[in-house]
């Protein structure tokens, strides 16, 4: 799969869960920058990402997460 | 020697004159190296004999924060695992050691004879060294951070270290993190007029909270567990004032170590943000103890949801319980702190419900600046449910507990038993309502009496005014500085 891709589907998903259809993601979007993003909206992210893709991450792989350009490495290495 | 303490005064004139001397303000490590003979100065004074343990675990943890950085870049997955763990293990470890071993086998004995097995016993009585709760968090969250590639192992042995020992923490926290702290005594540090006078402020507030408001409420709210002599409209109010008491107490204390570091040019974790403004248990626990809690919530809570992310709800409320029940036995051994974390968890069920739990919205100020009636009536009952709590946290036992809540509905009758002091009464009553007052004046700011800029050369007699009011405050209606402070036993 494609990085823009990942990309697309991943904007999709965050405007969902967060119920927010201004959300552009790129690279270097972090936790902060959207209101609706908290630790709680995080896991649901998490959630719905690993079942939209068909993957499973582990808890470090989660938790090392720094923007989401690393989620995004993580899901095109599955 | 405790903060605001003599002892304490002339131990930190004599730090603070060396730490700042041209040669060794020059170079980064000297200051380090002074800094660490102060701490450990200081710790020995406290506890000589466990001086051994700090820096014998500090050693530790740098080498297992160096070889588990070693597994890592050389990917080795498992064996950092493995590292990382380990050093897990040997932290909770000490801390079952020294608080919970007593307990759990006490408990086990106990079980034993219940179930016709007869074990006789003695307790060992191990003696618990000073502040190991907050020191072993320190250490833990080093390993934890680095496995989470968020921060570099300590340049060397003496800046974790300092980190690790840093006088005015070691005792009672707040609980610093190393991706702050570290960063900051790898340069030389300048004396700062304008933040070593924010930090003087800081002091000047943490001492009127702790000796006029913590310790005035203290002679009612200790008293209040000897209910055979007291009436129940004594032990109601002791239980009202009880949230206002500890927060004024440990709040103070923090202050003043905050304070501390901000004068040898350090900044520190934050461990307050006005609680008793909290609308609902959540918010309760985003203001209360906030380094203890956030640590709590990045390697328990966080670890735990991800775990249980595919059990909804469900999951959710379990990660949370077993998070304040990990937070009630933080404070030690006792199934009355187990049964504080329950009685928690049970208060978060309708804010997980309500989809509600972790949004708040920022406190706004409606007609005459005072909080909406939404918000003060949710502010009121978080307030309540805490106070409810903290008899439960306070409770020698569990029995006490309902000893305690049998006296306050009992006993309405004998209405002034227990109220003999009344100046003593008005006094705490006074000070209760002035600081809740000055919390909710004060709500964005880091303490009451900081100035907005931070920069305190133009209103400088102003605030030399303001100073004076209180030193005055605290000289009229301040405790005896022998007062200990209520964290000190955990």
């Amino acid at each position: 799969m494609e990085r823009n891709e990942v990309f697309t589907r991943l904007n999709n998903i965050f405007r969902d869960v967060l119920e927010n259809e201004d959300i552009e993601l790129t690279d270097s979007t972090i936790a902060e920058d959207i209101e609706e993003w908290d630790s709680l909206s995080h896991i649901q992210l998490v959630v719905a990402v690993e079942k939209s893709f068909g993957i499973k991450f582990t808890s470090l792989e989660i938790m090392k997460w720094k923007n989401v350009g690393e989620m995004v490495d993580s899901i095109l290495a599955k | 020697m405790i903060v605001n303490s003599f002892n304490f005064l002339f131990f930190f004139i004599v730090v603070f004159l060396i730490y700042y001397i041209p040669w060794i303000n020059k170079n980064g490590r000297r200051q380090n190296i002074w800094l660490l003979m102060a701490s450990y100065f200081f710790y020995g004074v406290m506890d000589l004999k466990m001086l051994g343990l700090l820096a014998g675990v500090t050693v530790l943890y740098y080498y297992l924060g160096k070889l588990l950085k070693y597994e890592m870049e050389r990917g080795n997955a498992r064996e950092a695992s493995i590292v990382k763990t380990s050093g897990i293990v040997v932290g909770v470890g000490i801390l079952l050691y020294f608080k919970y071993l007593d307990f759990f086998i006490s408990s086990a004995v106990e079980l034993l004879n219940r179930i016709g097995l007869h074990v006789s016993w003695t307790a060992m009585h191990i003696i618990m060294p000073i502040g190991v709760s907050f020191f072993i968090f320190k250490l833990m969250s080093y390993l934890l951070e680095i496995h989470r590639e968020r921060v570099q192992p300590a340049d060397s042995l003496l800046d974790f270290s300092v980190y690790i020992a840093f006088f005015p923490t070691i005792l009672s926290g707040p609980i610093d993190r190393p991706n702050k702290f570290l960063p900051q005594i790898q340069k030389p540090r300048r004396f700062n007029f304008d933040k070593a006078f924010d930090g003087l402020q800081q002091i000047l507030w943490g001492m009127f909270t702790k000796m006029v408001v913590a310790d005035n409420l203290d002679t009612i709210t200790s008293a209040a567990w000897n209910f055979n002599t007291n009436s129940g409209v004594y032990m109601f109010l002791a239980a009202l004032l009880t949230p206002i008491q500890l927060y004024a107490d440990f709040d103070g204390y923090s202050n003043m170590a905050i304070g501390v570091a901000k004068i040898l040019g350090l900044d520190i974790a934050k461990n307050f943000n006005h609680p008793l403004l909290a609308r609902n248990v959540s918010d309760y626990w985003r203001r209360w103890h906030m380094s203890l809690t956030s640590w709590i919530t990045d390697y328990v809570f966080t670890p735990l949801n991800i775990k249980f992310r595919n059990w909804g709800k469900v999951g959710l409320m379990l990660a949370i319980t077993i998070n304040l029940i990990v937070i009630g036995m933080w404070h030690g051994a006792n199934w009355t702190y187990v049964l504080f974390g329950l009685y928690h968890s049970l208060l978060f069920i309708p804010l997980v419900l309500s989809d509600s739990f972790g949004k708040n919205k920022k406190l706004r100020a409606g007609r005459f600046g005072l909080p909406s009636g939404k918000d003060l009536f949710m502010m009121i009952l978080t307030f309540l449910f805490v106070a409810f709590g903290q008899i439960i946290f306070f409770a020698p036992d569990i029995t006490s507990i309902i000893d305690y809540l049998a006296n306050f509905s009992w006993r309405i009758g004998s209405f002034m038993q227990g109220f003999e002091q009344i100046r003593q009464v008005a006094l705490a009553l006074l000070f209760s309502l002035t600081i809740i007052v000055i919390e909710w004046r004060t709500r964005d700011k880091e303490y009451a009496i900081q100035a907005k800029s931070r920069s305190y050369g133009d209103t400088l007699t102003r605030f030399m005014l303001l100073d004076l009011i209180i030193a005055i405050i605290i000289a009229k209606f301040g405790m005896s500085a022998s007062q200990t402070f209520v964290y000190f036993n955990f």
